[in-house]
């Protein structure tokens, strides 16, 4: 099957467009963080003419931003490692075992989706007050946890269902313990199932908002989604310059990462979680 | 089908053998899902007394009083138009960017699926805060409407545009999801079952209708289900973008929710716009369970 020259011109012109779309933005914020306020907005579409790190060093030495990033940076990784270590297992026994009110509990994981976070905030506060935990790291880490549980349970149970259980049976005639097979087996075949876990936790917690907002008081204690959202430059207007700089530091290690995780994100979701 | 396996002809009641591998997640689940559902609902029959200076047992009232308040009203309706037309303009240009990068004519193809997935991994404040840019005044758009001999509207503080720029935001953050999603289900399809079609003379229209939506139709689904829930509930784009104004003119339910919760201290009030937002969302999630457990 063939198309015509003058189709196959048109179908590269519309992905062109369409990709420009979706990337453009993010190429404006990297052009911004290097202009000066005055050239942001005399050229708002231009390329940086006189290219200026000053955004970032006033970012870097004026403002909050690295124990910002430093927060998020211990609540993403811990949320990360937390996640796979409490849904690795969950997953496991969904794919293996067949329990009473298992689908009572897949039901309840599901639906968790649909929880709105008004009602989730108001509750987890009254938790965090009793625990002390109200304007710290650690409440916000269990929260994230949490909301990314549903989906890693339901997207690992896709990836154990695709393991054979032959290959368990064969490592424990071989003389494996039955945590031995798991060890030795299971778990490096599920690594893929694992990275996407991973990832979908990093994404989730490093961008999550809303509770970060509601429950961290304090500057020294936002994320950087808290600390972007309440940014002002001197004088009470907003500075975009140093905001962009802000923004695209914010954005880039996750994004980088992102785009190496996404095939196993992108497989987990399609072969398990949503299919 | 596994009940031959000798893994399940272990003795003992499996619900025995899966508990420890359970137990975590439960624990986790129940302090910080389950328990905080109950107590967030409940809240609902409280309201603050600034006599008493707390909250107090104050039954339906928070429920009568959303009956008579025409911002909630406002926020409803905005709720519904914003979540109907954000996922109608995702899948929208979900489905053809999808086809696109499916076509095998179509050179760097790996390329151009890696760049469609970035809005997907920015966070949702700095979306909001380039789009807030983007639709200055004197910002980036009108600078190129400005160049075409047009003069553009003030995007954010007009009453009858803040809510559409709010869809644009949210169209554009929501299309890789759904790009992604589907461009999996094309390439599931089996090539035959086109070929077959187009030899019994299918137009091209015709194959996206009878062969192609079919045989995607638990896949699609479940994404416009899953979007359908996280547009509604989404909060990050309304609140950096126009905080629900100009007056309410972009309200949203979440917004006004929160605003009401922890700006003006109706703790109550707020729990109550939650439990209707929970109530639309419990008819999408009750037919999402029915699609993914089938």
């Amino acid at each position: 099957m063939s198309l015509r020259p003058w189709r196959v011109a048109l179908l590269h012109v519309c992905v062109v467009v369409m990709i420009g779309v979706l990337t453009f933005p993010l190429i404006l914020l990297g052009f911004n963080s290097l202009k000066s306020e005055v050239e942001i907005f005399d050229a708002p579409l231009g390329i940086p003419k006189a290219p200026t790190l000053a955004n970032f060093r006033s970012v870097m030495l004026g403002t909050t931003f690295s124990v910002n990033m430093r927060n998020s940076f211990i609540v993403a990784v811990s949320t990360v490692l937390l996640a796979v270590v409490v849904t690795a297992p969950a997953g496991y026994a969904m794919s293996r075992f067949r329990f009473r009110g298992r689908t009572l509990f897949s039901m309840w994981l599901l639906a968790t989706q649909s929880f709105p976070g008004i009602i989730m905030v108001l509750g987890l506060f009254t938790v965090l007050t009793v625990y002390g935990l109200v304007d710290r790291l650690p409440g916000l880490i269990m929260m994230h946890t949490s909301f990314s549980m549903p989906f890693s349970i339901w997207l690992l149970k896709g990836y154990f269902d695709k393991i054979p259980v032959e290959l368990e049976e064969a490592a424990r005639i071989d003389g494996c313990s039955r945590l031995g097979s798991l060890v030795r087996v299971v778990f490096p075949l599920s690594v893929p199932g694992l990275l996407a876990v991973a990832t979908f936790s990093l994404l989730l917690s490093w961008n999550e908002f809303f509770f970060a907002l509601v429950v961290m008081r304090s500057n020294v204690n936002y994320t950087l989604p808290v600390y972007l959202a309440r940014f002002v430059g001197s004088g009470g207007v907003v500075q975009w310059g140093p905001l962009s700089a802000a923004a695209l530091l914010a954005t880039l290690p996750v994004l980088l990462l992102f785009l190496l995780g996404q095939r196993y994100l992108v497989s987990g979701l399609t072969g398990g979680a949503i299919k | 089908m596994r009940s031959s396996s000798t893994i399940s002809r272990w003795p003992g009641g499996e619900g025995r053998r899966a508990l420890p591998f359970l137990l975590p997640a439960l624990v986790v689940l129940c302090m910080v899902s389950l328990y905080p559902l109950v107590q967030g609902v409940s809240r609902v029959f409280y309201s603050y007394r600034a006599l008493a200076r707390q909250d107090v047992f104050s039954g339906w009232e928070n429920f009568t009083l959303l009956l008579s308040d025409p911002t909630f009203s406002t926020a409803f309706l905005n709720s519904i138009v914003w979540t109907a037309t954000s996922v109608a303009g995702m899948f929208l240009f979900g489905y053809a960017l999808a086809t696109m990068l499916n076509s095998k004519h179509l050179r760097f193809r790996r390329f151009f699926r890696t760049a469609s997935l970035v809005p997907w991994a920015l966070p949702g404040v700095v979306i909001s805060l380039i789009w807030r840019y983007i639709f200055l005044p004197n910002g980036p758009l009108n600078a190129v409407l400005g160049s075409l001999g047009l003069r553009g509207p003030e995007w954010l503080t007009n009453p009858s545009l803040a809510l559409w720029t709010c869809v644009i935001a949210t169209v554009w953050m929501g299309t890789p999801f759904v790009t992604v999603m589907l461009l999996a289900g094309l390439q599931s399809l089996e090539p035959e079952l086109l070929e077959a079609a187009a030899i019994d003379g299918a137009s091209y229209i015709q194959s996206q209708v009878h062969v192609i939506m079919p045989s995607m139709r638990k896949m699609i689904l479940i994404v416009f289900t899953l979007e359908t829930i996280w547009t509604f509930n989404s909060f990050d784009i309304v609140f950096v973008l126009t905080k629900g104004g100009p007056g309410s003119a972009s309200m949203t339910l979440p917004l006004y929710a929160y605003q009401n919760a922890f700006m003006y201290y109706q703790a109550g009030y707020g729990a109550a716009i939650g439990v209707v937002i929970l109530s639309v969302l419990l008819l999408a999630v009750v037919f999402y369970i029915r699609e993914v457990l089938r």
